[in-house]
């Protein structure tokens, strides 16, 4: 099954899981389903209209994907990150 | 051509108005920055001088990396006693400076004493040819860019310059010092801000610093070809990677409003209802109409983190807009739109103040009524009342805890006296165990730790302990902490540059020793383990959801934090966070 990767600034609520794995055929599948465990995990991910928020990057095995791409397929042992910018200055 | 053979230090004594130059020791060598300014004043500053007199010492200290081909490292520190919290303190900045020292083979500039004549105003000039001490009366009570513009019009268009604005004149703990970037204009938008290290400036009456490079070329490496190589991988790695800053930190609001770190009205709440004004992709839609730009703030800068900001008429305005003064002067003093931002900070950068410590004492002004909230005019005639020294003024630009003594406010949110940066210590309980019991204090550079969901007390203590380490070897480097290089990283290029193979033992031991120097000054300076905490309302409010979110970490955890816990992989692999 894939494995969604959690930045540490979005592991609120999924309480310090820095790897979660879920199954799901798209990106946005494996979102959700790490929602459906994890309840206020995907609005730190996607905005209203179901993208990824502009400060946030996301990535299928390293290679990133457009904001808009969240349909994107993934297979059973891929890897899903999601980075969000996060530095203090 | 200067290398790490063959450099000095430059020793001020303002009190007898002399400059002596003195070989750079060699046990020091993997030193500059914040490591070397905490083994200077552990030498020679007393701690429990008084930070405005005499005693004090001065250190200004590029990095070990500094004036070489690395990317981004050219940072430069500022040391001292702080009259804020009293403890050590380093401040630190971009521009230009830094690598204009260490082209000249300086490793630090160090000023002791006072003139007997407090009206007095001194500039130091460094060169090729040496260094000097020189009156700068005429410069006294400039505001920080009319002085810059004045005094580079004297030096060649490659010239830098360090200086501190009326607030460091009037030794306001508040005050910070400014640093020229290296656009054309050499504007002096780069403070190493925190601590009131403008204070220590003013209090020994050195306006300016201005640095000549001439033709002095970049400091060579022991082992020149593989750090070339190492240059080049290190960079394209980079470019090539999601370069996270490459639209500055103020696009980090979204992300810190979400986390109820996006503080508002004296932190009373973690969100504002006004992030989407104040959130840095407006400040980048602007470029469009308005002109502006993201640019590097330094030479040889790949990451380009700092904005430009132009007003409605197209007109420069200010630079950089940053994450915290978009918190501390915007949300938490309830100024609604970037735009009044821009004009607090750039009134800011003019007077040389903290915009961190200037924000939080705004708003404790705003929360005891002195001041309607969100009064961004209000707030710009009061900078400049900072400048005037009335009294208000001097309250305000002495920072957040005397602004709540003058006004007899009780809620204040510091720790050690100093204002609270943006990053809240009660949804990041790691970070605020950084506060708590760093040397530093309230600062988020000495070790942030953006992780909610760390919520075992022994590693948030571990956590903050970690960030310290690495930050404290970092702000040694001369890297930017945007960079984020790794502690590997760090001990990668240190091997290259001398030819020596630094261990991770040895690296990890310089960031705990830098830690251990601090440490020990503050507690012969009166810090004690049992004072490490917060203020009152911190543990005590909450905010976010059912405002359950408090600074309810432990006296225990927090001082676990100062005991040392064994390496692990991740200590050398985590990246610095600022």
């Amino acid at each position: 099954m894939p494995t969604v990767l959690v930045p540490t600034a979005y592991r609120g609520p999924t309480q310090g899981q820095s790897e979660i794995v879920v199954a799901g055929a798209t990106v946005r599948a494996c979102l959700e389903a790490v929602e459906s465990q994890h309840p206020n995990f995907i609005r730190q991910v996607l905005d209203e209209a179901g993208n990824a928020h502009r400060f946030v990057k996301l990535f299928v095995n390293e290679e990133q994907i457009e904001n808009n791409a969240v349909d994107t397929q993934v297979g059973e042992n891929d890897r899903v990150e999601v980075l969000a910018a996060i530095a203090g200055g | 051509m200067a290398g790490p053979e063959g450099d000095r230090l430059i020793y001020v004594d303002m009190t007898s108005e002399t400059v002596s130059i003195e070989p750079f020791p060699e046990e020091w060598k993997l030193l500059g920055g914040r490591g070397l300014s905490a083994k200077i004043l552990t030498a020679d500053c007393d701690p429990n001088c008084d930070p405005l007199g005499p005693d004090n010492v001065l250190v200004l200290a590029p990095g070990v990396m500094s004036g070489t081909t690395a990317p981004t490292s050219g940072r430069i520190s500022v040391g001292c006693k702080s009259p804020l919290t009293g403890g050590i303190k380093e401040a630190n900045a971009g521009g230009n400076p830094g690598q204009h020292l260490m082209k000249l083979g300086y490793r630090a500039i160090v000023v002791k004493g006072a003139p007997s004549d407090p009206d007095r105003r001194y500039g130091l000039e460094v060169d090729g040819d040496g260094v000097r001490l020189t009156s700068a009366d005429e410069y006294k009570g400039m505001w920080n860019y009319a002085c810059c513009e004045k005094l580079l019009a004297n030096y060649t268009k490659n010239a830098s310059a360090i200086t501190i604005g009326p607030a460091g004149e009037l030794k306001l703990s508040g005050a910070s010092v400014a640093c020229t970037d290296q656009d054309q204009e050499r504007r002096p938008a780069r403070h190493a801000a925190r601590g009131g290290v403008g204070a220590v400036m003013g209090s020994k009456c050195l306006k300016w610093v201005v640095v000549e490079p001439g033709k002095a070329k970049f400091r060579g490496a022991a082992s020149s070809k593989d750090f070339n190589a190492l240059n080049k991988d290190y960079s394209k790695q980079y470019l090539e990677g999601p370069q996270m800053f490459k639209t500055g930190t103020s696009s980090v609001v979204p992300v810190a409003n979400m986390l109820n770190t996006f503080v508002y009205k004296n932190r009373t709440e973690g969100q504002s209802p006004d992030a989407e004004n104040l959130d840095g992709a407006r400040i980048v839609e602007s470029f469009e109409t308005r002109g502006g730009e993201m640019h590097n703030c330094m030479t040889g800068c790949i990451v380009s983190c700092s904005n430009v900001v132009h007003d409605a008429e197209g007109n420069y305005k200010t630079s950089a807009l940053e994450f915290e003064t978009l918190t501390l002067l915007g949300a938490n003093c309830a100024v609604d739109s970037w735009e009044k931002v821009a004009e607090l900070d750039r009134l800011c950068d003019e007077v040389g103040l903290d915009t961190i410590e200037t924000g939080g004492a705004i708003a404790i002004l705003m929360d005891s009524g002195g001041l309607e909230w969100g009064d961004a005019t209000g707030a710009a005639a009061l900078i400049k009342e900072i400048a005037e020294g009335t009294e208000i003024g001097k309250a305000l630009g002495n920072g957040a805890v005397a602004t709540g003594k003058h006004r007899g406010h009780a809620r204040v949110p510091h720790a050690k006296g100093q204002a609270i940066p943006a990053w809240d210590p009660r949804p990041l309980k790691a970070t605020g165990i950084t506060y708590a019991a760093g040397p530093m204090g309230a600062d988020h550079t000495a070790g942030l730790i953006v992780n909610p969901g760390l919520l075992d007390p022994t590693e948030q203590a571990r956590a903050s302990q970690d960030a310290q380490l690495v930050n404290a070897v970092c702000d040694s480097s001369g890297f930017c902490q945007f960079l984020q290089p790794s502690l590997d990283d760090i001990r990668g290029y240190y091997g290259l540059l001398y030819g020596d193979e630094i261990s991770r033992e040895q690296i990890a031991d310089q960031g705990w020793e830098i830690l251990q120097d601090e440490w020990a000054f503050n507690a012969a300076a009166g810090w004690k383990d049992e004072d490490n905490g917060m203020a009152d309302c911190l543990v005590e409010e909450g905010i976010g959801p059912d405002n359950a979110l408090k600074f309810d970490v432990s006296l225990e955890t927090i001082n676990l934090s100062k005991q040392r816990f064994d390496g692990h992989e991740e200590l050398f692999t985590m990246k610095a966070s600022g």
